[in-house]
C-alpha cells in the first residue's frame, strides 16, 4: 500500500487517535478478561475453595495437555476429530447446495417436500445416533454422517431462502435480456446469494463440530469427543477439561478461517 | 412517420384466486420509429402490464401487438426493458454489468458490440469508472449505466419503467435530460411510462392517456415544443397549460 503524506489538522488527528486508541483500549481489556478468568479460577483451586478434582485448574489442564502430547495420542484425537469435522463440514455444505438448487429450480418439488424439510429440521438428529451405526457402523463413518445430518438441512433451508429471495425485477431484467434459466442460476441467483453462503459456512463451521463431538460420544476409538467420554467416565476430569479447551481453541481457528468470508460479501 | 409499435384492440385478463380481473380493456395505439412517448394514466390502470406485453413477458388475451408489422414474440430480443431500480450487480463490475446482456446471448466476443459498448461509456463520461463497482457511483450514473446495459444490445424498441422514480428531484432532473440526450442521439424510440406528468411532458413527443382500470385509450396528446431538452421544455409557456388538461383528463 503506498503510503500517503497528508497534513491532517489537529481536530483529525485527534480523531485518528482517538480511534486509535480505543481499539488498542478493547484488545487490552479482551485479554485482561481472560487473564483474570484464569488467575482467578488457579487461586481458587490453588486454595481449594473449589475442588481441582471436580473444576480442574488452568495449571493442571496445561499440565495434562503436555502430557497428552507426550503420551502420543493427543495429536491423533485432534487430528481424527479435525478431519470428521472437515469432510462432514464439506460434504454438507456441497449437499445442502445442490439440493437448495433443486428445490429452487423446480417450484413444484419444492411445495411438495416443504412439510418433510420442516419435520427433518426439528427432528433432533442426535435421536437417529442408534440408526446410523446400524447403517453405516461405528467409528469415523458414523461420525461424519452425524455431522452431514446436522448441518444439511439447515444449509439447504438457508441457502434456499437465500435463492427465492432474490428480486423478482432482476430475475425479469434477466429475461428480457433473453436469459435461460440457467444463466439466470449461475449469473443471478448464486452470486445473489453469495453473502448468505458466507453466513451459513459460518454457522456450519459450528454446527459441525456439534456433529463431530456427538458422533464420538456415540461410538468411536479416537477423537476428542471420544477423549472427552474416556476422561469422565475414568473420572480423569482434567482430560475432560483439556479436551474441552483444545476442541474451543480448533473450532475457533475454523471460524476465524472461514468469517473474512463474510465480511468480503457483505461489503 | 413510419409506425414501429402497434396496439390493436388488445385485450389482457389476469387470474387471481378470487375471479378473472380486466386489466386492458381493448388498447389502441401506435408509437412511431424514433419518437419518445409516454404512457400515463391513474396508478394502477395497467400501464406496467402494456410495457410487459410488449417485451413479451406476458401474451395478450386477445388482439394484437406488432412491432415493425411482426407480432412480438415471447421475451422479444427487438425490445430493451429498463425498470424502475438500476439493478445493477452489485458483484459486477460496471463494465461486467455492461456486457451482462451480450454474455447472455453469447456475443461476448462480438468486436463490434464491444466497441459500441466502449463508445457508449466514452460518450456518456462513465469510461473512467468502467472498473468501478456499481456501489461507487451516484444514482444518476447508476442509471445512466442500466440505460447503456440495455442500449448495448441495440433494441429496436426502449421500454422505461418510472425509471427515474427512484431518484431525489434534483437527480431526476439531470438523469431525464441524460437519458432524454442518449436516446434523442442514438436515434432510439422509446415508450416512457411514468405516473408524473410534468417528466411525461418534458420529455415526450406523444402522450397516450390510458383511463383507469380496466384501461383503455382515453385521448393522445402530440407535442412540439420549440426547445430541446426536457429541463428547458418545463420553461415553455405552454408548459402549464398542458399539464393542466392532462391533469383533467386524469381525474
Amino acid at each position: 500500500m503506498k503510503k500517503k503524506i497528508v497534513n491532517y489538522s489537529k481536530a483529525r488527528r485527534k480523531y485518528l487517535k482517538s480511534l486509535r486508541n480505543n481499539k488498542i483500549l478493547i484488545i487490552v481489556l479482551q485479554f485482561t478478561v481472560l487473564l483474570a478468568f484464569l488467575g482467578i479460577w488457579e487461586l481458587l483451586a490453588q486454595t481449594e475453595v473449589i475442588d481441582p478434582f471436580f473444576f480442574s485448574s488452568p495449571s493442571r489442564i496445561a499440565v495434562t495437555i503436555v502430557d497428552l502430547f507426550q503420551n502420543g495420542n493427543l495429536l491423533l484425537h485432534m487430528w481424527t476429530s479435525l478431519y470428521e469435522t472437515i469432510i462432514g463440514f464439506v460434504l454438507a455444505t456441497f449437499i445442502g447446495f445442490v439440493i437448495a438448487i433443486i428445490l429452487w429450480w423446480s417450484e413444484r418439488l419444492r411445495k411438495v417436500l416443504e412439510p418433510y424439510l420442516i419435520i427433518l429440521n426439528s427432528l433432533p438428529k442426535i435421536a437417529l445416533g442408534p440408526m446410523i451405526i446400524f447403517w453405516v457402523g461405528s467409528g469415523t463413518g458414523a461420525t461424519i454422517v452425524m455431522c452431514i445430518l446436522i448441518c444439511v438441512i439447515i444449509t439447504t433451508i438457508s441457502m434456499l431462502n437465500a435463492f427465492i429471495s432474490c428480486d423478482n425485477d432482476k430475475i425479469l431484467l434477466m429475461k428480457s435480456m433473453h436469459a435461460k434459466k440457467y444463466q439466470i442460476l449461475f449469473k443471478l441467483i448464486i452470486p445473489n446469494a453469495l453473502p448468505e453462503f458466507a453466513t451459513a459456512l459460518k454457522i456450519n463451521v459450528g454446527m459441525s463440530w456439534v456433529g463431530t463431538i456427538m458422533g464420538e460420544y456415540l461410538s468411536s476409538k479416537a477423537g476428542l469427543g471420544y477423549l472427552i467420554n474416556y476422561g469422565s467416565q475414568l473420572l480423569k476430569l482434567d482430560i475432560v477439561m483439556a479436551s474441552i479447551v483444545i476442541l474451543c481453541l480448533l473450532a475457533s481457528g475454523m471460524y476465524f478461517l472461514v468469517s473474512p468470508l463474510e465480511k468480503k460479501y457483505k461489503k | 412517420m413510419e409506425k414501429l409499435l402497434e396496439f390493436n384492440n388488445v385485450k389482457y385478463f389476469y387470474q387471481t384466486k378470487e375471479s378473472e380481473v380486466c386489466a386492458l380493456n381493448g388498447v389502441n395505439f401506435t408509437v412511431e420509429k424514433e419518437s419518445f412517448s409516454s404512457l400515463v394514466g391513474p396508478s394502477g390502470c395497467g400501464k406496467t402490464t402494456i410495457l410487459s406485453l410488449t417485451a413479451g413477458l406476458l401474451t395478450p388475451s386477445s388482439g394484437k401487438i406488432l412491432l415493425d408489422n411482426k407480432p412480438v414474440e415471447q421475451n422479444d430480443e427487438r425490445i430493451g426493458y429498463m425498470f424502475q431500480r438500476d439493478h445493477l450487480f452489485e458483484w459486477r463490475s460496471i463494465w461486467q454489468n455492461i456486457i451482462l446482456g451480450l454474455e447472455i446471448k453469447k456475443m461476448k466476443k462480438d468486436e463490434k458490440k464491444l466497441a459500441l459498448a466502449e463508445d457508449l461509456l466514452k460518450k456518456y463520461d462513465l469510461y473512467n469508472f468502467k472498473n468501478k463497482k456499481p456501489r461507487q457511483l451516484s444514482g444518476g450514473m447508476r442509471q445512466r449505466v442500466a440505460l447503456i446495459r440495455t442500449l448495448v444490445l441495440e433494441p429496436a424498441l426502449l421500454l422505461l419503467d418510472e425509471p427515474f422514480s427512484a431518484l431525489d428531484f434534483q437527480t431526476r432532473l439531470k438523469v431525464c435530460d441524460d437519458v432524454y440526450e442518449i436516446i434523442k442521439s442514438e436515434k432510439k424510440t422509446a415508450l416512457l411510462v411514468t405516473h408524473d406528468i410534468s417528466e411525461a411532458l418534458s420529455m415526450s413527443d406523444k402522450i397516450i392517456i390510458l383511463t383507469k382500470r380496466p384501461a383503455e385509450v382515453k385521448t393522445e396528446l402530440e407535442l412540439s415544443f420549440p426547445q430541446e431538452t426536457p429541463l428547458k421544455k418545463r420553461e415553455d409557456k405552454d408548459f402549464g397549460n398542458y399539464f393542466e388538461m392532462i391533469w383533467r383528463n386524469l381525474v
